[in-house]
Formats: structure tokens, C-alpha cells, sequence
């Protein structure tokens, strides 16, 4: 019996393993982690959640990524010899970097797991880049005071690089928020070049970036290129929901330009991942690139009923496919309100709320360009 | 006259061999490819000249070291290219520089000759143009960046270019007859023209008269015999069987293998790929689409556009049509096998189950053709799915093997055929089912829709249960479960246990709270608030001999105990893992059993709860 479950569980680390991140990935693992935990085997527990910290982090589950992290975490402090720490710092960063996701964890919360990274680090002393990065990306995106935001900013570039530093790729694209934040596009394109021309790429990069440079592109007039963005950079990201907010890029783009078919096929074909997306700050932003997309075709009355192929875990599901783009919008809307209620109250601050104000302005900016 | 270049030559012979080329046996390709564009450049001119390549080793006596030269009969070079092409050099300090010379014949001529400064130190290049005023020149350049000018006292008899190599004496390998043999076959296998090497006066031909895919043959049978042993030799694979592939866009054509063994999940095959008859790389991965991971191929391209360090095609437009174009190509070979010969799509689907579950995925007419095909496990044996749709009016699947494990047998038992889709893609595949039919109902099925299809009490039934029920509840509600009780088969499990997705979220991150540390438990905590609040369900069993005999016990603390103990049994069975507060109750229910059994004197012999001797109302516990 005993060798029975092993073989199995085994047999399931197998196959995740040669898998992508995806859902699949991650189902396999949690299944072959309850198994271990059924036997009590802590060591392959660990190892499979080692594991399952990677698939749920770039497979788009970051709440199962916190939760295999938590429990490899108390194994670790409690037998530090047999767990080694080192192996887990790098993976703290990913999950300390989305813990903001959450607005049900506190401000509190937040702040005392950055205060932690920063002594888990400190006890081998590398990381102090990476942690400026994440207090930065932490407090900029929690809307805080935009003077510490920007000394933050300042402090981690100066910081020397280490080994608990991101890779080159991933810190760059990082850097592209910075200028798109202050509306610096040309800066975003320039910086971007070596992403864009191939020259420096990881797992999630360029896919992030193409959807990043989307709207600098456009802002600067430069249609072609931001169409070349969209076409390379819609297949990466298509197939996983770890980039559900950079396909809410592309449906911005697709409705800033007038692409509506285009837009709706997106919108039908993610938005089952915003109904149980584990970060609400993803779901917020595809929810609001969605509304902003059906804001559009009231605007231009193209159509009142749209005929969509939508899951049936959509609360609003309609058997005949024929959905009033008004009740989608309101539907989107309140949805992205909700989530906006949640992290600005947490937050204390506006910067959610401001970004589904934004839409009022896209609106303005609107430039017809067919995509073929 | 001597001239320098414009810029340090080190510096970009440096960026070439080090960064630009993966080995140093490349120079024999740039010779080719120069050569290629030559005589291509001189058919321009005279539509009726067929060209040809030659290829002399000499081994000089004094130091030993190997003389290359290579000669066209391509279109030449006049003066004034000449410096056109020094010039090119001098400007191509940069990879990206590089990247837009190639583009034309002069910048591709001036940056495949400095490739040759990887394996020597001084070339010497003797040319006559087909349009010039018939002088033959040459061009004496150093790796120093020195070079020289002038007419060639040895005028070649007609237009052509030789140039003659000195191997440096650290890369005589790469002018042995072995490797310049090898890698002019390997590269210019396929031109269109004779490639001829001589070695000691002894004169062989490396070309093999064309892409092998072009010629004629006698019958569908012979070239697809002869298109297999080509893939054998190219690929040292047996294949069961081979597409012919086209594009316009990209002017693509070659041949796809179909892989005798199922490739891993995703894995990306390295194609052998062609660029205008040159070879361009063994290990193409962006040819095909995503899902077309059961062949391997071999093309050539006319139209696409190689990158810099031309080993990979660039992923533009043009690539990106062609890619479509040979994908529909492998898909119509597939749909045809649908119409034609299911048997062999059958087989076909056997070894590459994932690439067409892939396609049929991404492609709603394929998935029309080719669903009904697919083989899925269910609770009552393997079936087809349109095997499964003519006998059940409903699709019913569970997403996961875990959740496929708790059912299956209940579900077996109640008739009720519900399918294993925990395999890669088979979820996808059955969610599309009614977007594509729109009658088609499809259902997800886990352990929560089984007790809908359980037998209900009676009226009776109900009210000898009601005391368990209350009990089950009050015992439970701690665990987030609520209880039920009903009659379902078979008879010998005594409980289910149920849960949706939020169900088994919230049992992981109780056990990580448990084991972590304060600051990330009290955030599981929080995380747990906000997910989502269905409850479990523990199901009881009338049909089962023990829980009619606990509906009927009296004595309520060994009912709550016995409930306890049972809601564990039902975890375990179902490969729940327990938390530490089911631990808990599992160690002391043990406990409590034990001793209620020895306080009953041991009277009733070990056990004494069989559940063959047991019927409702029959001895209790005490």
C-alpha cells in the first residue's frame, strides 16, 4: 500500500513537471501535495508545494502560491536544518510582491511581511535591491504618498545587484511602470528596446511587456508599432492566466482603436479567469478594460445585444448567448467598483477608484485603426 | 595601394565569432551562401547559366598549413563593388548594422567574407564581373584591418570569384577534407546546382540534385517510401508517415515526419529548416504552430527573413502566414484522415492524442470532425465520446483524478457514468462540447451532485433519523459541514463526504495556518474570510447496517463520538488530508472507542460492530 501512493504521487509529479505553468500544472500538484499530506511525508510535502510555489505563481493562482508558501514556511522555521532557507527566499519575493493583491489582507499585514523579507534577507545579507523594489512596487501601487513612492523609486536603482536580485529582463519591464505611471511613453519605448528587439528576455518577458507598451505606443501616435505589440503579444499571454491583466491591456488597446470585434472575442474568452481569479488587483484591471470596451459600443451604438459564448459560472449566464451590452456593462462596472471599494478603503487611499475614472478619459483619446 | 578599414576589424570579427556565429564552421555557409547569390545574381543576367561551386583543398608542403579555395561562376565583382563592400564592413560594427546589410547582395558578400577571419588570417579574393570591362582584380586583406587592391596578374578566363583561405594554425581542423566535405554537404546539400569538391587531385560531387521532396517519382507509394528513408537519414527516426507541406506566404515547402512515439506534452520539435536552399538551422522551433508537436520537418524557404545571426527565421508577419499555411496543411491532413480512414486517425489518436486534442481545442471544424473520436475514461469503462452521447443524454466529468477518486464507485454503483477528465485538455475539450453543439449538454460532476441522485426517506425513515441528524450538525458545523442523510449504493460505505473547489481550498490553507508561522496564518486567515462559504457535506448511508444502527443508539455522547469518527473515516477515504483539529478528534475517538468497548465489560467479543451481523434497531454500542 504504502508503495502504492508514493508511485502514484510520483506519477503525478511527473506529469506536472513536464507541463507549462497552467491550470493543469497546478491541479496536479495540489493533488499529489493532499496525498502526501494524507501520508504525513512532510519531506515530499515540501518539495511538491517547492514545486507548486513556481506553477500557481506564473500559472495565475497567487493565492495557492501563498498557501504552499505559508505551510513550506512554518516547516522551515520549525526544523531550519532539515528546510534549508536560502531555497525559499527567492519564492518570498513572489509571494511577498502580491500579497497587495488581497484587500482583505491588512495594511498591517503587509507592512509586517515586508518588514520579514527584509530580516530573512538581512540574516544572509543579499537582497536589499529586491526589497526596495518590492516596498516600492508595494507602496506605488497601494497609492501612498507619492514623495516616499518616488524616493523608494530612486533607492532601489541605486542599490546593487545580488543573487536574490530578479533577472535583468523581469527588472526592466519592472522599470517600464515607473515611466508609464508619470506618462513618460518615449521613456518607456526607449528603455523597452532591448525587451522589444528580443535581446533580453525570461518566462514572462516579453509577454508582459507588449501589453505594458501598448498604451505608450498609442499615446505617442505610433499606431503600427502599437498593433505589432498587440499581434506578438496577445498569443504569449493567451493561453495563461497569470497575464489576465495584460489581456485587459490588449482589450484597452483594441477599444482605443476601434477594434470591437477583436475586444469582445477577448473579453469572452478570458473572462471566466476574472470569476475566481486569486488576485483581485488582475480581475480589477481586465474588469475594467472590459467595461471600458462596452462603454465604446454603446458610445458608437454598434450593437445593443451581443452574442458571446460565455461560462456558465458567469452569474449572469444566458442560455441563448444573446447578452445586452448595457447589463454587461453595468455588471463590469459594479464588479470593478466593488473590488475598487475594497482595496481603497484598505488602502486609505483613491488610486483604484481613479483608475475606473480613467476610462471617462480613454474615451476622448479614441483613434480609429483597423487591424486587419 | 594599401587602405585600412574604417574600423578596428578585430572588434567586429570579434562580435561575429563570438557573439553572432555558434562555431566557426560557419564560414564554409557564407562562402556558399555568396556564392549562392552570385550565381543567382548572374541567371539574372543569363537565365541559361546553371552555375557551380568548386572546392579545392591543397595542402601546401612547406608549413603544413591547408589552402582553401573556393570558386563561382557566379556574377563577379567590379571595382567599384569592391569598395562598396569594404565599406559595408567598416559600417558594421553593430549586430543590429549587421542585421540590415544582409539584406542586400554587397552587404551579405562583405559580411559573409569577414566570417572567413574566424578560421584565417589573410584572405585573398580574385574576381571578374559578368558586367564589368572583362579586367580580373583582386583584394588582399589582413585580420589587421590592412588590404590591397589591385589588377591580378592571373586573369581568370570568365566571370567568377575564387577565394583562396590559409587555415591559421589553431584552425587547421576546420579545413581538414573530412570537415569542409561535411560541412558543404551539410549546408548546401540541397542547391540547385553542382557543388563540387577536389582533394588531391581526386574530384567528388556533394550536392544531392535538389530538395528530395521535388523530384518525381514513379508512384504515391515509391516517394512516400523515398520520403521516409529521407526523413530516416536526416532525422535517424523511423516515421510512421509523412505530409507534404506549402506555403505562399514566405514561399515555404518541404516535408512533415509524423513522430512514431507520443513527444512530451508541449515539448517543441526542432525543425530542419532551409533558406533559399541553404541550410539555415536544424533546430527551428517557431515554424509550426503550438499544437502541431507530433512531426518534424524539413523546409525550405525563399521569403522568410533569417536573423541576424541567420539560425533562425525572425518572427514577423511573413512567418507568422506561414506558419498558419502549414498548419492548415498538417490540420487538412488530419481532416482528412476523419473522412477517409478513421481507423488510422484512431491509431493516430492513440500516439498523438495530445496534438489533436490541441488542435480540436484551438479549431471548432476539426473539433466537429474529430470529438466524437476521443477516447475518455469514465466511472463505467472507456468509451468515445459519441459512443457516451448516444447511450447518456447528459456529458457528466470530474476535472480532477482526486475528485474522479471520490466518486467513481458510488457513482458506478448508482449506474451513473461520469467521466475521468483529469487529463491534459480533456476538461477544455468537454467545456467547448455546447459551444460548438449547441444542443449538447455538459456537466461538471464532483462528489456535492451525488446525493441529488440518492434515494430519499420516508416519512418514517425521517423521523428515526432526526436525533442523528441534530447530532451530525451540531458535531460538524465547527468543520464547516453540514450533514444529510439518504439511501445510496453501495450499501458497505457508510458516509460521503463532499466539497466544492472552495472546499479543498479552504482544507489547504488550514493546514498551512497550522503549520505557519503567526504573521502567515493570521494572513491565511484573512484569506480564508474571503473565500468562498460553502459549506461541506457529510452524507449518511441508510442502506448501510452501521449508520441505521447509530440512528437508533440513544446514548447521545456515543453518538457524537461515533459521528466524529465516521466524518474522519469519510476524509481519509476520500484522500482529504486531515487538519490538526480532525487530527485531534481521530486520536481521541480512538481513544473514547476503546474505552467505551472495555467498558463494556468486553462482553461482546472484539469488535462486535461488523457490519454483516448489525440491522437497524439491533445492539448498540454498549
Amino acid at each position: 500500500m504504502a508503495g502504492d501512493w508514493r508511485e502514484e504521487a510520483q506519477a503525478l509529479w511527473d506529469r506536472a513537471t513536464r507541463q507549462k505553468s497552467s491550470e493543469s500544472k497546478v491541479r496536479l500538484l495540489e493533488e499529489a501535495v493532499r496525498m502526501a499530506d494524507a501520508h504525513g511525508d512532510v519531506d515530499l510535502g515540501y518539495q511538491l508545494r517547492d514545486d507548486l510555489i513556481d506553477a500557481a505563481t506564473f500559472g495565475g493562482y497567487p493565492d495557492k502560491a501563498l498557501v504552499a508558501f505559508a505551510w513550506c514556511r512554518g516547516q522551515q522555521k520549525k526544523d531550519p536544518e532539515r528546510f534549508d532557507p536560502e531555497g525559499l527566499l527567492w519564492k518570498q519575493k513572489w509571494v511577498v510582491g502580491r500579497i497587495k493583491e488581497f484587500p482583505h489582507i491588512t495594511r498591517k499585514q503587509i507592512s509586517d511581511a515586508l518588514d520579514d523579507i527584509e530580516q530573512c534577507f538581512a540574516k544572509v545579507d543579499a537582497g536589499k535591491r529586491s526589497v526596495l523594489k518590492l516596498r516600492y512596487q508595494t507602496l506605488r501601487d497601494m497609492g501612498d504618498d507619492p514623495a516616499e513612492v518616488d524616493r523608494l523609486w530612486s533607492a532601489w536603482l541605486a542599490a546593487p545587484r545580488d543573487h536574490l536580485t530578479d533577472c535583468r529582463a523581469c527588472e526592466l519591464d519592472d522599470e517600464l511602470d515607473h515611466h508609464i505611471e508619470k506618462g513618460e511613453w518615449e521613456a518607456a519605448l526607449r528603455k523597452a528596446r532591448p525587451i522589444v528587439e528580443g535581446r533580453v528576455k525570461c518566462a514572462e518577458i516579453p509577454h508582459l511587456t507588449l501589453g505594458t507598451l501598448l498604451y505608450p505606443a498609442f499615446k505617442l501616435g505610433d499606431l503600427e508599432r502599437a498593433a505589432e505589440f498587440h499581434r506578438r503579444g496577445y498569443g504569449l499571454v493567451a493561453k495563461n492566466r497569470d497575464f489576465l491583466a495584460t489581456v485587459g491591456n490588449h482589450i484597452e488597446f483594441l477599444a482605443l482603436t476601434g477594434n470591437h470585434a477583436r475586444g469582445l472575442a477577448l473579453m469572452e474568452k478570458h473572462l471566466e479567469w476574472t470569476l475566481d481569479h486569486g488576485s483581485f488587483n488582475d480581475r480589477f484591471l481586465f474588469l475594467v478594460a472590459a467595461a471600458f470596451l462596452l462603454e465604446r459600443l454603446m458610445a458608437t451604438a454598434e450593437r445593443d445585444v451581443v452574442n458571446l459564448r460565455l461560462s456558465k459560472a458567469f452569474p449572469e449566464h444566458r442560455a441563448d448567448g444573446g447578452y445586452e451590452v448595457k447589463a454587461l456593462h453595468a455588471w463590469m462596472l459594479q464588479q470593478a467598483r466593488g473590488i475598487a471599494t475594497k482595496f481603497d478603503t484598505r488602502n486609505g487611499t483613491s488610486r483604484y477608484g481613479r483608475w475606473i475614472e480613467r476610462n471617462q478619459r480613454l474615451a476622448q483619446e479614441v483613434v480609429a485603426f483597423p487591424l486587419d | 595601394m594599401d587602405h585600412r578599414f574604417q574600423v578596428s576589424l578585430r572588434g567586429v570579427i570579434d562580435l561575429l565569432s563570438h557573439h553572432l556565429y555558434s562555431s566557426p564552421g560557419v564560414y564554409i555557409r557564407e562562402l556558399l551562401q555568396n556564392a549562392t547569390d552570385a550565381i543567382r545574381a548572374r541567371q539574372h543576367l543569363e537565365p541559361e547559366h546553371l552555375g557551380t561551386v568548386r572546392l579545392e583543398l591543397v595542402e601546401k608542403q612547406d608549413e603544413g598549413r591547408a589552402t582553401l579555395v573556393f570558386s563561382d561562376d557566379g556574377v563577379g565583382l567590379t571595382e567599384e563593388e569592391i569598395h562598396r563592400f569594404l565599406a559595408t564592413i567598416g559600417e558594421s560594427s553593430k549586430r543590429e548594422a549587421l542585421e540590415a546589410r544582409r539584406k542586400d547582395f554587397i552587404g551579405q558578400f562583405g559580411i559573409g567574407l569577414l566570417s572567413c577571419f574566424m578560421v584565417c588570417d589573410e584572405l585573398l579574393l580574385v574576381t571578374r564581373s559578368a558586367r564589368g570591362d572583362g579586367r580580373t582584380l583582386e583584394w588582399r586583406g589582413r585580420h589587421d584591418g590592412t588590404y590591397a587592391v589591385r589588377a591580378s596578374e592571373h586573369p581568370l578566363p570568365r566571370p567568377g570569384t575564387q577565394v583562396f583561405l590559409v587555415a591559421r594554425a589553431d584552425m587547421a581542423e576546420w579545413f581538414t577534407p573530412e570537415r569542409v566535405r561535411q560541412l558543404a554537404r551539410h549546408y548546401g546539400g540541397l542547391l540547385p546546382f553542382p557543388i563540387h569538391l577536389t582533394v588531391g587531385g581526386e574530384q567528388e560531387r556533394l550536392d544531392s540534385d535538389g530538395p528530395p521532396w521535388r523530384r518525381q517519382y514513379g508512384s504515391a507509394t515509391e516517394r512516400r517510401k523515398a520520403m521516409l528513408d529521407y526523413g530516416r537519414e536526416v532525422f535517424d527516426t523511423d516515421f510512421i508517415d509523412c505530409i507534404p507541406l506549402r506555403s505562399q506566404a514566405g514561399d515555404v515547402d518541404g516535408v512533415a515526419f509524423v513522430l512514431p512515439a507520443s513527444p512530451h506534452f508541449n515539448s517543441k520539435q526542432k525543425h530542419r529548416v532551409y533558406l533559399k536552399h541553404m541550410l539555415l538551422s536544424e533546430s527551428a522551433e517557431n515554424l509550426l504552430p503550438e499544437w502541431a508537436f507530433f512531426v518534424k520537418c524539413v523546409v525550405n524557404a525563399n521569403a522568410l527573413r533569417p536573423t541576424a545571426s541567420r539560425e533562425a527565421f525572425y518572427e514577423d508577419g511573413a512567418l507568422g502566414q506561414a506558419r498558419d499555411a502549414l498548419g492548415a496543411g498538417l490540420r487538412k491532413y488530419l481532416m482528412d484522415l476523419a473522412h477517409d480512414d478513421p481507423r488510422s486517425l484512431q491509431r493516430l489518436i492513440g500516439l498523438h492524442g495530445l496534438s489533436i486534442k490541441a488542435l480540436a481545442l484551438d479549431d471548432d471544424d476539426f473539433y466537429k470532425l474529430v470529438i466524437g473520436w476521443l477516447p475518455f475514461e469514465t466511472s463505467l469503462g472507456v468509451s468515445t465520446l459519441a459512443d457516451y452521447r448516444r447511450a447518456y443524454p447528459v456529458v457528466r466529468y470530474t476535472a480532477t483524478l482526486e475528485g474522479f477518486r471520490q466518486i467513481s464507485r458510488v457513482a458506478a454503483a448508482q449506474g451513473l457514468c461520469i467521466i475521468n477528465a483529469a487529463y491534459t485538455h480533456d476538461a477544455a475539450l468537454l467545456e467547448k462540447l455546447p459551444h460548438v453543439f449547441p444542443e449538447a449538454q455538459v456537466e461538471p460532476f464532483s462528489a456535492a451532485d451525488l446525493p441529488q441522485n440518492f434515494e430519499e426517506l420516508t416519512m418514517d425513515e425521517r423521523d428515526a433519523v432526526f436525533p442523528l441528524l441534530r447530532t451530525a450538525e451540531q458535531v460538524l458545523a465547527p468543520f464547516h459541514c453540514g450533514a444529510t442523510v439518504k439511501k445510496f449504493f453501495p450499501a458497505e460505505v457508510p458516509t460521503l463526504y463532499s466539497s466544492d473547489e472552495d472546499g479543498s481550498f479552504r482544507r489547504d490553507a488550514e493546514r498551512a495556518r497550522d503549520e505557519s508561522d503567526d504573521l502567515y496564518a493570521s494572513v491565511l486567515e484573512n484569506v480564508m474570510e474571503a473565500a468562498g462559504s460553502d459549506q461541506a457535506q457529510l452524507c449518511f448511508n441508510l442502506h448501510n447496517p452501521v449508520v441505521r444502527r447509530l440512528a437508533a443508539v440513544s446514548d447521545r455522547a456515543m453518538m457524537k463520538l461515533s459521528v466524529e469518527m465516521l466524518y474522519v473515516q469519510a476524509l481519509l477515504l476520500g484522500h482529504h488530508p486531515l487538519n490538526a483539529q480532525e487530527m485531534t478528534l481521530l486520536n481521541q475517538g480512538l481513544l473514547g472507542l476503546i474505552s467505551a468497548q472495555l467498558g463494556a465489560g468486553g462482553g461482546g467479543g472484539p469488535g462486535g460492530d461488523g457490519e454483516d451481523e448489525g440491522g437497524p434497531g439491533s445492539r448498540g454500542f454498549h
